[in-house]
């Protein structure tokens, strides 16, 4: 098998979430000396970008997104030892989680596996999380983006906070602040002063690709 | 001029039978009205009134003498059933609504089937179906709504949800398990609350969205499931309301085999649409919640205007309420759609 073959397979079988044969071709990868490194790039994460894409289109929904991503760790964490260390390079990172008062996790958990199998290192807080804790958490980290949920109205005041809390440790843009969630909108997002949003976790991957440029 | 009584004219609707006005409810439950201007104004606040029947039926007078929404609706959260069985619940604020803390299971193949009675043992649902027996008694031409969390989100609140979404197509077998065994408890949980008064009961099944779930799975799932309570509190004589999240683009057709009595839906779903497709159907809802938060109460009035006059069976709003919506918006729109 040539290695473009390889990256097709890996990718087709993450799509087709088929874990035990992500392995497989995974093991195959790595005796066959394939880069795994390009394998996990060209091959398992091309296949995440499509389940991402027909997970737009409403081919796919969350059950099968979430198996994707199950497909596609199988293999990176039989991959990932292989990796020669110059190649990974730095992450942008970025804190995410749900606000305070809400416990709904399900969009915030998609916008996580979805930046993390496209490359951003990912910082969880978990949910119902206080808007000064993600402040806090990105300047300990170092990160340069907060990323935070909601699912409920009710919690929806909480986001705002999140840009008084920047605004008071003269953060604002310099950590890059975007919002998400059923109930917000770009126009909430504009409003509370966000540096962004976006609609579902596939746009998160491209609004992170923007924002930290 | 009111024809009916709003008892009456809410059965009538949920019955298919003519009526001079539509009526503008709010089912409590994940539709919860009790908002902070009234909690502040009456002294009857949460969380207090999430635990005892003479405050949660205070409460729940207060916000229906308030809004002027012409129901009472009982409980104010979606933690009951979870509770009951086995998750932990963190009671949250005046300004916080109660939410689970933490799923009881990590996966549908770990969970504990806890034998039949489980409901009417607990003091949660001993505090709503007294509430709603004091309501009912004292208010004969009020309905008052008992609310259910639906058999998917209490199964997404006794499992952990990631694990859960995957395994109702990894693990079929237990997850029909679970939901089948949520569901009889949430039919036992519906029998107290018919045979205590209620008039009217409300199921919310916010995790079983068309965005969440598709086609396939809503349908294996969340109809089996929901349809199964509806039929039973139907055979208990009680109409039933069912409240769907979300967009609904990819489960149209699945929405019609539901066999609530009305279909509630999210504001950016059009009702008008819905009554074209399923002409049959009563519709429910739908002014939006942040408009209701938001704006001020001449743009309320303006968008009730349009729900009325696009024949909406059932006027409520869309989804839950923020706790700090402002009295005066929920006013202008109940009173817009009772005509002052």
């Amino acid at each position: 098998m040539t290695k473009d073959e390889m990256y097709q397979k890996l990718a087709d079988a993450v799509v087709d979430m088929d874990e035990d044969l992500v392995r497989e071709l995974s093991e195959q990868a790595v005796a066959e000396g394939i880069d795994a490194f390009e394998a996990i790039d060209a091959g398992l994460s091309a296949g995440m970008e499509r389940a991402g894409k027909l997970f737009e289109e409403e081919e796919y929904f969350v059950p099968e997104l979430l198996m994707c991503a199950d497909a596609m760790n199988a293999g990176v964490e039989i991959l990932k030892p292989h990796i020669q260390s110059a190649q990974t390079g730095q992450k942008h990172k970025i804190v995410i989680g749900v606000i305070e008062g809400d416990t709904h996790d399900i969009g915030k958990n998609l916008v996580k596996l979805m930046l993390e199998t496209s490359g951003f290192e990912v910082i969880d807080l978990g949910r119902d999380v206080p808007a000064r804790n993600f402040v806090e958490e990105a300047v300990a980290q170092g990160a340069e983006m907060i990323m935070v949920s909601s699912l409920m109205t009710t919690t929806m005041d909480a986001m705002a906070d999140v840009v008084t809390e920047l605004d008071a440790r003269g953060l604002r843009g310099k950590i890059k602040y975007a919002v998400g969630g059923g109930p917000v909108s770009q126009g909430f997002a504009d409003k509370i002063g966000a540096d962004g949003y976006s609609k579902n976790a596939a746009d998160a991957v491209r609004l992170c690709q923007r924002l930290l440029k | 001029m009111d024809v009916f009584s709003p008892k009456e004219r809410l059965l009538r609707t949920l019955n298919k039978q003519k009526v001079e006005r539509p009526p503008v409810i709010c089912p409590g439950g994940m539709m919860n009205s009790a908002i902070v201007d009234i909690m502040n104004k009456t002294g009857h606040t949460l969380p207090e009134g999430h635990k005892t029947p003479e405050l949660m039926t205070a409460l729940a007078t207060d916000v229906m003498e308030n809004t002027g929404f012409e129901n009472f609706g009982v409980p104010f959260c979606m933690t009951v059933e979870a509770e009951v069985l086995g998750s932990e619940v963190n009671f949250g604020s005046l300004e916080c609504e109660p939410k689970i803390q933490k799923e009881k299971y990590p996966s549908v193949d770990k969970v504990d089937f806890l034998p039949p009675g489980m409901m009417s043992k607990a003091p949660r649902v001993g505090t709503v179906v007294d509430t709603l027996y004091r309501l009912s008694r004292s208010n004969p031409d009020i309905p008052a709504i008992g609310s259910l969390t639906g058999p998917m989100s209490t199964a997404a609140s006794l499992v952990d949800p990631m694990p859960f979404l995957k395994q109702l197509r990894r693990d079929k077998e237990n997850s029909h398990k679970v939901l089948d065994y949520v569901s009889g408890h949430l039919i036992e949980y519906a029998r107290l609350i018919a045979e205590n008064g209620a008039s009217v009961i409300s199921i919310a099944d916010p995790t079983a969205t068309g965005e969440i779930l598709g086609p396939k799975m809503f349908e294996e799932y969340a109809v089996t499931y929901i349809n199964k309570v509806v039929d039973a509190i139907h055979e208990l004589g009680l109409p039933v309301i069912v409240h769907i999240c979300g967009k609904m683009e990819s489960v149209k057709p699945q929405i019609a085999m539901l066999h609530g009595d009305a279909i509630s839906v999210d504001a950016f779903v059009s009702l008008k649409g819905i009554k074209r497709e399923i002409p049959d159907a009563t519709t429910m809802g739908n002014l939006s919640t942040i408009l209701l938060q938001f704006g001020n109460p001449e743009k309320v009035e303006k968008t009730a205007e349009l729900l009325v006059n696009d024949k909406i069976d059932i006027i409520a709003p869309a989804c839950g309420l923020s706790t700090s919506t402002p009295l005066a918006n929920i006013q202008a729109f109940t009173g817009t759609v009772k005509g002052r």
